[in-house]
């Protein structure tokens, strides 16, 4: 009887211990669960700054995202004038000093203006209006991101010249149009982009700066769009890379209204 | 850090508004329809429609939705929205009624980790989705719940419960309403030993179901029509009645308000409505297509300039930034000026949102 007793505690004890093992296993795991979790969803709000919700929602369950789709977006291309001759004369540190400058105030802006930043080439910047979500206002907000631009470099060139460092000067091309939008890449390189020859014009039209001696540039697509409050000066036609016709671009010399930041 | 924790540390401004002396009668009304006197009352006071309309939120006027589901719902809806104020609340509401915090944790992370019913991660898919609005939901997520194994009314009470929270969220995030007390209670070591009193109080009763209220024929018929059999319609009704008959903004400026969040969000439906509504108060279909389109207008006066564009960033915001936005907003304007500017965008958001869903539009 007693050593039945014996036997039966051992076997509670033992099971007892058992039990406490597999809980605090199962606690871990649950905990471990719950880290990684918290990992996805910060990766997953870091990547909706990139590319729409869905997009990354099928990133990051199937690991592609099968999404591309024809979208009307409204695209701003940005470059710096003169800043190739520019960056001969500087030190390297000093260069890439004001470059993180410019794309830091510039990128706020845009943001600002519920526009996103897909990519910066070189001293160039592409932004999209109307790509993450659904913006019934996305080229009254590029222009007003635009203007914005132009505020935020005339404060930055004046803390340069504080410092004995050389002006900034920036063109700026927007038009509107149909592109095709999604995750582009190779198996090593992917990002999400939009590609149709509305981003090739709105590149050209930043080109068209120079000639034009103006810092913002819109195509009649994106004028017939925009709010009547925005100044805007025609232009004669020009022709430009890739296209059989002169294009007809315009000027913007500002906005007769309460400017419209946008909280983001 | 958890997900309670990471809603405690969300940037969260000062309030808004500031306290206000409470009328004995609304004070007395709000104490019976909601058992308490919730600290809200003394900041919302001057808005009696805002007040009446949350009271019949927080009551939960279902008759066909499982009011679990309903809750876990609000829950979800508030986390989505960053909405610091609702979350709390609603997180101490779900510890009264037993659930541990790892339990509510796993749930505001991802439904599918949680022991939840396949019609109940529809629920909580559908209430995630109305509330991104991107990209826009539609009559398709309707239908994925009642295929999920609920019937017609109890999804249209579930979408009434998402699209609730949008107004009661956006209340909370806008104005930045402090905490409740009941949240920092919860929290307590008391709290263990009073909680089945305070879940017995609270427990969830489902309500009659009601006919919609006749004649319907007020701004958004439709959508309230949509909740016939549910309480929820007359909640709907009697909330947009009491905005539209307030005379704190007029009653141009409140449509003109619904017209931007409803093109916002792609509401054909809402935008239609404020058309049928802003034409008979005299405003040309060209005028309103002007402000429409450029969120301004020279025929605007100075308050609408100021309360048009703001509308627009009310579909979709990021808390600590539209609380910037709103102090910009509120000067010059009034208290009670703000609490109807708040109220109105969130109770049009909450109907484009519902409209979208059951296919009003």
């Amino acid at each position: 009887m007693l050593i039945a007793a014996a036997a039966l505690a051992a076997v509670v004890v033992a099971l007892s211990l058992r039990l406490r093992r597999t809980r605090r296993t199962a606690a871990a795991l649950e905990e471990r669960l719950a880290a990684a979790a918290r990992g996805l969803e910060s990766l997953q709000q870091a990547f909706a700054r990139f590319a729409p919700a869905e997009v990354v929602e099928d990133i990051i369950a199937q690991g592609v995202s099968t999404r591309p789709e024809k979208k009307e977006v409204t695209v701003l291309f940005a470059d710096l004038k003169d800043f190739t001759s520019l960056a001969e004369h500087l030190d390297p540190d000093v260069l890439v000093r004001i470059l993180n400058g410019y794309f830091e105030r510039m990128s706020r802006a845009i943001t600002d203006h519920r526009g996103h930043v897909a990519k910066f080439i070189g001293d160039g910047i592409l932004a999209l209006f109307g790509a993450l979500e659904a913006n019934p206002w996305q080229t009254n907000d590029a222009a007003h991101a635009a203007l914005a631009m132009r505020a935020a470099l005339a404060d930055y060139n004046a803390a340069l010249g504080g410092e004995g460092l050389p002006a900034l000067a920036m063109g700026v091309g927007i038009h509107r149009g149909t592109v095709v939008a999604g995750v582009i890449g190779s198996a090593e390189l992917v990002e999400y982009g939009v590609i149709g020859s509305a981003v090739n014009l709105a590149s050209r039209v930043q080109e068209l700066t120079r000639a034009h001696a103006v810092d913002i540039l819109v195509t009649a697509v994106v004028r017939h769009a925009l709010d009547p409050r925005f100044a805007l000066r025609a232009l004669p036609p020009l022709e430009v890379k890739g296209l059989p016709a002169a294009v007809a671009t315009f000027a913007v010399d500002g906005f007769e209204g309460p400017a419209l930041a946008v909280s983001r | 850090m958890d997900a309670s924790a990471a809603a405690a540390n969300l940037e969260w401004g000062e309030c808004l508004v500031p306290l206000a002396p409470v009328p004995p009668a609304l004070q007395a009304e709000v104490r019976s329809a909601v058992g308490a006197v919730p600290g809200w009352l003394a900041r919302l006071a001057p808005s009696p429609w805002l007040v009446r309309a949350l009271c019949e939120i927080i009551k939960r006027p279902f008759a066909h939705a499982p009011l679990e589901v309903c809750d876990l719902v609000t829950l979800v809806v508030s986390q989505e929205n960053s909405c610091r104020y609702c979350y709390g609340v609603q997180r101490a509401v779900l510890k009264i009624f037993g659930q541990r915090d790892e339990h509510i944790d796993a749930l505001v992370r991802d439904a599918q980790v949680s022991q939840l019913t396949p019609a109940a991660r529809a629920a909580l898919d559908l209430a995630r989705r109305l509330t991104r609005a991107n990209p826009r939901p539609g009559g398709g997520d309707f239908e994925a719940l009642v295929r999920a194994g609920f019937s017609r009314p109890a999804a249209a009470e579930i979408v009434f419960a998402a699209a609730a929270n949008a107004l009661t969220n956006r209340v909370g995030t806008l104005l930045a309403l402090p905490p409740e007390p009941l949240v920092s209670f919860v929290a307590s070591p008391v709290f263990r030993f009073v909680r089945p009193l305070l879940a017995w109080r609270m427990r969830r009763r489902p309500r009659a179901p009601e006919p919609a209220p006749r004649p319907d024929d007020g701004p958004c018929a439709e959508v309230v029509a949509a909740l016939d059999g549910s309480p929820a319609a007359g909640v709907l009704r009697r909330a947009i009645d009491g905005a539209w008959a307030s005379d704190v903004l007029p009653r141009r400026t409140k449509t003109l308000m619904l017209a931007v969040i409803a093109r916002a969000l792609g509401c054909a439906h809402g935008e239609g409505e404020a058309r049928r509504f802003l034409t008979a108060e005299g405003l040309a279909p060209a005028e309103l297509d002007e402000i429409l389109t450029n969120l301004g207008s020279r025929r605007l006066d100075a308050r609408e300039a100021r309360l048009v564009p703001f509308a627009r960033e009310t579909a979709r915001y990021q808390p600590a930034a539209i609380q910037r936005r709103m102090r910009e907003l509120a000067r010059g304007l009034s208290p009670e000026e703000v609490l109807e500017a708040v109220g109105i965008a969130a109770l049009a958001n909450a109907i484009c949102r519902m409209s979208v869903v059951i296919d009003a539009c």
